[in-house]
């Protein structure tokens, strides 16, 4: 079966990739790309790292931008899977959803209206876990935004140091950043034929939501 | 020994709907084996079952409805979570129909069981159930679904209790 993967960039979706990738044909990854950072629904990344990522990865990369609204959002998915089928054949969707209902149900639609598998590999995985599957699995993940949660971290690489003081935090923040706390950028993992290295970089925003923003990534 | 059935046509549906459920089982301190249902299976080595559920777009289990024949000779409990309700629901003769739920309803309980006493919400993932139950139990409902059934030693829940009510998992172990 040919699948595409709701890619965002982060440690989830390239997990999710790596799982899929080792049953399925992955043809294309989708980003939706959310004009602000409250989308409640899609992660909201460093654009073009994405694009960076998708050379990395030798895949085609469908990009959509939308609004936060809901309504809008899942229009936009919609069209992105949409030229998914058309342009790649596709007949599932990947996605890294690990435990929020409202995300998941949203998906199920989308994908039943479209006539398409729904695959969620992390649905209801210990947080802690997927952290140390990601570190295990050779992957490189630096924080590119930290909510709410110790400043400190943005820009950090994740560690085993770096997951045990997350999963100190579990009694007041998700450890694997589903309430928003942090976002993460993958540098490298096993399905990438070169590494992203961070060439110029900025942090912006203020001291409860702050943002690494990257202005210049470069594959070596 | 729990006996813990994939019914999931692909492996990375498995690790949606039966890694969770086994991981519930094991915390709750009982030893399993995950087998696939096209597996040769020898009911006389497990006291219970659970068979998981599976993708909204798979019903390749429904068309391989001879691999659950052994459930005929099962003398412990069973707990069939969506495809596994699906499945008990055929293999006792009972029509199920066109039944769409896609995300978190509110289900009634209609009679008091050993793994629900009240109202709860729970997360749906199907497009089959049963409206109308002949030789079945209904013991709860969403809207015009029949969420929760019974027979014999054997519970039926149209819901994916691993979500949001992973309590009646444990109190299916506990029976």
């Amino acid at each position: 079966m040919k699948v595409c993967v709701l890619y965002s960039g982060g440690k989830d979706s390239n997990l999710a990739l790596l799982k899929a990738s080792e049953e399925f044909e992955v043809a294309c990854l989708v980003s939706l790309m959310p004009e602000s950072a409250e989308s409640e629904i899609f992660h909201y990344p460093n654009v073009e790292l994405v694009e960076l990522q998708a050379k990395a990865l030798n895949l085609p990369l469908i990009v959509e931008r939308c609004s936060s609204d809901e309504r809008r959002s899942m229009e936009a998915l919609e069209r992105v899977l949409r030229t998914a089928i058309k342009e790649f054949g596709v007949e599932g969707v990947v996605t890294g959803a690990i435990r929020s209902t409202y995300q998941a149900t949203r998906f199920q639609r989308v994908c039943d209206r479209l006539d398409l598998w729904c695959f969620n590999p992390l649905w209801l995985r210990d947080e802690i876990s997927i952290l140390e599957e990601v570190l295990a699995r050779g992957f490189e993940v630096i924080f590119v935004r930290v909510s709410g949660i110790d400043r400190s971290l943005l820009g950090k690489r994740l560690d085993e140091e770096v997951i045990r003081a997350l999963a100190e935090m579990r009694n007041y923040a998700n450890p694997a950043g589903e309430g928003g706390e942090y976002e993460t950028l993958v540098l490298k993992m096993p399905l990438f034929r070169k590494k992203i290295e961070i060439i110029d970089a900025e942090v912006v925003g203020s001291e409860f939501d702050s943002m690494l923003l990257v202005k210049r990534g470069e594959l070596v | 020994m729990i006996l813990v059935i994939s019914t999931c046509k692909y492996g990375l549906s498995e690790e949606e709907f039966v890694r969770p459920i086994a991981e519930i089982v094991e915390k709750a301190g009982f030893r399993y084996e995950i087998k696939r249902y096209k597996e040769k299976i020898d009911p006389k080595k497990y006291d219970k079952a659970i068979i998981c559920g599976t993708a909204l777009k798979d019903f390749e289990y429904l068309e391989n409805m001879e691999r659950f024949e052994w459930i005929h000779e099962f003398e412990g409990h069973i707990l069939g979570i969506c495809a596994g309700y699906q499945v008990i629901a055929s293999l006792f003769g009972q029509k199920l129909e066109r039944a769409e739920r896609i995300g978190v309803y509110e289900v009634e309980v209609l009679k008091e069981n050993p793994l629900a006493e009240k109202t709860f919400r729970a997360f749906f993932l199907h497009k089959l159930a049963l409206k109308s139950a002949e030789c079945v139990e209904p013991l709860a409902v969403q809207g015009d679904v029949i969420c929760m059934f019974w027979i014999r030693k054997f519970y039926g829940v149209s819901f994916h209790p691993e979500v949001l009510n992973p309590e009646i998992v444990e109190r299916f172990l506990k029976i």
